[in-house]
């Protein structure tokens, strides 16, 4: 049986290498028999990607998607570099 | 003065494609010109460079890149970097590129950069052929941003440093430890403190904090877009330097 470290791991590998998600950004934390992805992501389809990806590649994990969106708006203040 | 724009890890594909436009129209009025610090595109496909063009190109300043580690996935940099180039932005990779902004010049080279670690937990060129390679790879791309930065001081006013993986570990607060090593490196540092570098910014790790400085002092920004959380970073050089009208403007 796959234990709880090594399960991360391969969570966080399909979210790497499968071809529909390659992202390298998501944390995967366990929490009780929950397991929960954060992190952000560059849309809303690719967070479903991945908790739809996950929960048809872990059936009997329990999965929470805490992923946000990362905001595009312009910034409105400068930095000054000294 | 010159204000230049900076984001990494914009990862484009056809979903991201009009997200960040509203931003980028606005650009010009902010900033002189956009910096972007890898990771363009998703998987490195010709497509997915196509829609990075659409959306990041016809600015109406400079734009310059470095790929990413992303931009490699396909094996299809060159062909990625083509369809980039061929949009009037320019990618680096060991090169320059110097602007005349507002009567300064801005110099600025650009490596993807590599992994190895920083001291206390960095690889070591010894042992199994990968593993050589592995920290070859990193001596290498430092030693090209080396050069490219020194090259190009001479002629610059100011001098940026643009790469994928970071140069200091302080940049990186806020990922693992376990994988520094796999982020950035400090030889990339070195190579940043070997010429009057002004700013160096990077991307790649996106949970790691925005600010930090080189060893020689050389301020270093983090503009992975998760870490900036916004569609750009406006950073302002030369601030007690009077603008020189531009060549040829009215």
């Amino acid at each position: 049986m796959t234990n709880q470290l090594d399960l991360e791991a391969e969570i966080q590998r399909l979210l790497t290498e499968h071809d529909r998600i390659a992202e390298q950004g998501i944390t995967v934390q366990h929490r009780d028999n929950v397991v929960i992805l954060g992190g952000e992501v560059e849309s809303p389809q690719r967070r479903d990607e991945i908790c739809r990806q996950v929960s048809a590649n872990f059936p009997d994990v329990e999965i929470t998607c805490d992923i946000g969106i990362t905001r595009a708006q312009a910034p409105s203040e400068v930095e000054e570099i000294s | 003065m010159i204000r230049i724009a900076a984001v990494g890890d914009v990862h484009v594909d056809k979903d991201v494609v009009g997200r960040y436009r509203p931003a980028l129209e606005q650009l010009p009025d902010r900033a002189d010109a956009l910096l972007i610090a890898g990771d363009l595109t998703r998987h490195g496909t010709v497509e997915e460079a196509r829609c990075f063009a659409e959306e990041f190109g016809g600015l109406g300043v400079p734009v310059v890149v470095v790929l990413g580690n992303h931009d490699h996935q396909s094996d299809q940099q060159d062909a990625v970097t083509k369809v980039i180039t061929e949009a009037g932005i320019t990618v680096l990779e060991g090169t320059t590129t110097v602007l005349e902004l507002r009567g300064h010049r801005l110099g600025i080279a650009g490596v993807k950069g590599f992994g190895g670690g920083f001291a206390g937990a960095c690889a070591s060129n010894f042992g199994e052929r990968e593993m050589k390679d592995f920290v070859a790879t990193t001596e290498i791309s430092s030693a090209r941003l080396g050069e490219a930065l020194r090259s190009v001081a001479a002629e610059s006013d100011a001098l940026v440093a643009l790469t994928h993986y970071a140069p200091v570990p302080e940049t990186l607060v806020g990922e693992p430890l376990e994988i520094y090593a796999f982020l950035g490196s400090y030889q990339i540092g070195q190579a940043i403190d070997s010429a009057p570098t002004s700013l160096a910014l990077h991307g790649h790790a996106h949970h790691g904090s925005e600010r930090g400085r080189t060893a020689g002092g050389v301020p270093v920004r983090n503009v992975a877009h998760p870490v900036i959380k916004q569609a750009y970073n406006v950073y302002q050089l030369l601030s007690g330097e009077v603008d020189a009208p531009l060549v040829g403007a009215a």
